[in-house]
């Protein structure tokens, strides 16, 4: 049995004096000021989703509500974004925009990601056939032009939220799976997996508490990174009427209703995509200081 | 006067808020022709005090006091362009990762050229591409590269790690500095080529009359390299004085302990290991492993990584693999612990057949490895009682009697029950490899094998992981598979030894056997290689003639 005295010295041994890993990326993400810009943006869209009937000055335009003698108000005080063709507050349509870009968001990573995540895990991890087919299909899909294919399921299937959803999904799981599979291919070829499985450790074990926990930081700013791309990508699909249905306020489709007066009544085209931008750079900034308080590539 | 002059300096570090004082009143005089060494372990601040006198300091370091006179002119209160201008020229540095130091998309002679181009412009000279091409060969020839021609127009990547140190030494030189300042040296390459490294510096230094300040952690290479030590140990000089001094009559501790932790050669001091005179608990008869990689076009490509090894393993002794990189140590090792199937032969342990075993893979129970370095072995995301829990876990344990198990262990390898809710950067070095160690144990394994468990950690730390190894193997009556390329510790630790070159087996006896008497002149070239740090141990070394050096040594200057 040892003594005391081993014990001690076996501590001095230079103990390194080091803030905690978390300290550190929280003081990166801190001395950032894009990144701490990015997330005000970020909470900025998320609170105004979550409490859009509180914030918007005219909750009821975000139904079927029609004021003829008020269409196409310029900004005003009363409507600081204008009016559109049935005289509904453009603002307060904006704000609930951003519920459906957010729904947009959540159901559509709350598939691609983990499902990209377990196949990029199991090619990385388990090598060989496993990993030839999963790449070998992510590659396939890789492929398709993802227009294309939301554009045959939304002409297939009935242009909903949902549709929209698994339209984008089917496709966006691919650039998960090909990150994660980095990742855990370099993370399967550590020292420390070899031990866990020599200690007696399941697959499953390796997999979820060993890989995965050094995945999560890549993983985390690309969801970041990608919610961003989402809005854009669901916007482009309303655009083209493949996404929600009137009345639901919805920036995309708010944006083409307003085309058809442009020039003159610009505001209906210039507000629903000041609210995209800015939902997007948030998300774009935020990633990008994700990224720098990880450390690590996306 | 002294050429380079460094006087009570101080430098620290300011990281996110934090200052850290990295060198404390350090001062250090390198005389003209004068041999120095700046000896310490890891974090000792001797790579910063070089960095201070080259100008090459990280952003967020600041010299807080003190003076750096070189040839009488104190160089921090010059600006940098005038600083730039000694680079290369005044002095040299001679860097650690002969690898890295290249570009990898540039020729060897494009490196050098350009090198010798921007110091002409900075010196006013003007020398057509044939001149320099010519001045390169010169000092590729003083660098005894014997194809300079062949070198100019290699890749980095194509040249072995020995050319690349003496490429990076003739860069040193190319424009006759007169101090050359070498970081560790020779320290990624094996013994053999390391030697010829430290030898080829000495040459050079007395041939062109260069001062030297070697920095390194290694007091052989001290010995064979400096008429003057200093000797470092947390930003400060605690040490200083002639070789012989240091070595013989140490005046503080510190100093007394550095030296005492490094492993003797040959001599009274020499700690031989018992033999157990038990049956073998690992057999390997004529085993070879033959790798092979297929082509679609070319024919396939096989490399013979283990040839015919046939060896015996008694219960409770500590069986030493020694070998240089590429010798197959490791895929000896692996092919035991079951990671790897053998070509050809077979493998028994404890009485059962490899290959009889589930999967080919054997029993955790029966053995467990230790890595070498204990940055990869450890899940940077798991806290110690984490990683101690997996092979605890998977043994069937409840909760209660894991983290019993749990506290055993940390008690076992010396540390404190708190390390359980560190993470692996927390720890330094040796605690790391404390607790693979610890994670080894945990399965309660017959046999453990050892793969350089040291080679990554300071002297005075690998002493007190292998008295631990020591204690560990009495206590639960381990048998070790050790592998490691460093001698004087294998000629203490080991009671068997083996010593691979390409894949096979030359020589095996106890170490007092093996030491006293070589058989093999490659065993004999690789002992003749170990810097040692007194007379008596240069003197015990076997003899090798220069014929036997070429037929079995890789050299570097071909």
């Amino acid at each position: 049995m040892p003594s005391p005295d081993d014990t001690m010295r076996a501590v001095e041994e230079e103990t390194p004096v080091i803030l905690s890993a978390r300290r550190m990326a929280w003081m990166r993400f801190r001395s950032n000021p894009a990144a701490l810009i990015g997330g005000f943006m970020v909470i900025s869209v998320i609170l105004a989703a979550i409490f859009a009937p509180l914030i918007a000055p005219y909750p009821e335009a975000a139904g079927n509500t029609i004021d003829f003698a008020n269409r196409h108000a310029a900004p005003s005080a009363e409507n600081f974004a204008g009016t559109d063709k049935v005289g509904r507050d453009i603002f307060s349509r904006v704000i609930f925009g951003f519920r459906v870009s957010l729904l947009l968001v959540i159901g559509v990573l709350g598939i691609a990601v983990p499902v990209g995540a377990a196949l990029g895990l199991a090619a990385g991890y388990f090598g060989g056939r496993t990993e030839l087919l999963i790449t070998g299909f992510t590659n396939v899909m890789l492929a398709i032009p993802p227009l294309v294919i939301a554009l045959a399921v939304g002409s297939i299937l009935t242009p909903t939220l949902v549709n929209a959803m698994i339209a984008i999904a089917l496709l966006w799981w691919t650039w998960h799976a090909r990150l994660v599979y980095r990742v855990a291919k370099s993370v399967a070829a550590e020292d420390f997996v070899e031990a866990a499985r020599l200690a007696g450790a399941s697959h499953w074990h390796v997999l979820t508490r060993e890989i995965l926990p050094n995945c999560i930081a890549v993983i985390s700013v690309k969801t970041t990174l990608d919610a961003a791309f989402v809005i854009l990508f669901g916007a482009t699909l309303s655009f083209l009427g493949l996404g929600v249905r009137p009345p639901t306020p919805d920036l995309g489709s708010m944006v083409a209703d307003g085309r058809q007066f442009l020039p003159e009544m610009w505001w209906g085209v210039f507000f629903p995509a000041l609210g995209i931008f800015y939902a997007t750079l948030g998300f774009n900034l935020l990633g990008d200081g994700l990224r720098d308080m990880f450390d690590v590539e996306v | 006067m002294a050429l380079l002059d460094i006087r009570d300096l101080n430098v620290s570090f300011t990281s996110y808020g934090q200052r850290t004082h990295v060198l404390r009143d350090v001062s250090l005089k390198v005389g003209e022709g004068q041999r120095v060494a700046l000896i310490g372990e890891t974090g000792s601040g001797k790579s910063v005090t070089s960095k201070t006198v080259l100008n090459t300091l990280p952003g967020n370091a600041s010299v807080e006091s003190g003076q750096v006179f070189w040839r009488g002119t104190d160089l921090l209160t010059r600006p940098d362009r005038e600083r730039e201008k000694l680079k290369g020229i005044e002095m040299s540095v001679v860097m650690q990762d002969p690898l890295s130091s290249f570009n990898p998309v540039f020729t060897i002679g494009h490196h050098l050229d350009s090198v010798l181009y921007w110091a002409d412009r900075r010196a006013g000279r003007r020398r057509g591409r044939a001149e320099r091409t010519a001045h390169i060969r010169q000092v590729l020839r003083k660098v005894q590269l014997a194809d300079p021609d062949r070198v100019i127009a290699a890749w980095p990547a194509q040249l072995s790690g020995g050319m690349r140190q003496r490429v990076l030494i003739a860069l040193a030189l190319m424009n006759r500095p007169a101090m050359l300042i070498a970081d560790e040296p020779g320290t990624a390459l094996d013994v053999t080529t390391q030697d010829e490294i430290l030898r080829l510096i000495n040459d050079l230094v007395t041939e062109e009359g260069l001062s030297l300040l070697m920095i390194t952690h290694n007091l052989g290479v001290v010995r064979m390299t400096a008429d003057y030590v200093y000797v470092m140990r947390k930003g400060v000089i605690v040490e200083h004085g002639p070789l012989k001094q240091i070595f013989e009559a140490p005046q503080t501790d510190y100093c007394r302990e550095l030296i005492g932790a490094i492993p003797p050669l040959y001599g009274a001091a020499v700690k031989d290991q018992p033999l157990s005179g038990e049956p073998p608990l690992v057999k390997l008869e004529n085993v070879s492993k033959r790798f092979t990689r297929r082509h679609l076009l070319r024919r396939d490509e096989t490399v013979d990584a283990v040839r015919n090894v046939s060896l015996e393993v008694p219960r409770g002794e500590i069986f030493g693999i020694a070998g240089e990189s590429g010798s197959g140590k490791t895929t000896l090792a692996r092919m035991v612990m079951g990671m790897l199937g053998a070509t050809e032969g077979e493998i028994v342990i404890d009485g059962v057949r490899l290959t009889d075993h589930a999967e080919g893979r054997i029993d955790r129970r029966m053995a467990q490895i230790v890595y070498q370095n204990p940055g990869t072995s450890l899940n940077p995301k798991r806290t110690v009682a984490q990683t101690l829990d997996v092979p605890l876990h998977f043994a069937g344990l409840d909760k209660a009697a894991r983290a019993r198990r749990t506290d055993e262990l940390l008690e076992r390898v010396d540390l404190p029950r708190h390390f359980a809710s560190r993470y692996p950067h927390e720890l330094s070095g040796g605690q790391k490899q404390r607790i693979a160690i610890a994670r080894a144990l945990a399965a309660d394994p017959k046999l453990i094998v050892l793969d350089e468990p040291t080679s990554a950690l300071d002297v005075s730390v690998q002493k007190r992981v292998i008295t631990l190894l020591e204690e560990l193997r009495s206590d639960l009556g381990l048998t070790y598979l050790f592998i490691s390329h460093d001698l004087s510790l294998m000629r203490n630790f080991c009671s068997h030894i083996a010593v691979m070159l390409r894949g096979e087996v030359v020589e095996q006896g106890t170490p007092a056997e093996v030491f006293a008497d070589p058989r093999h002149p490659y065993t004999r070239a690789l002992i003749a290689a170990v810097p040692v740090i007194t007379d008596a141990e240069d003197a015990a070394k076997p003899v090798v003639t220069e014929a036997e050096k070429k037929r079995f040594l890789v050299s570097s200057a071909a």
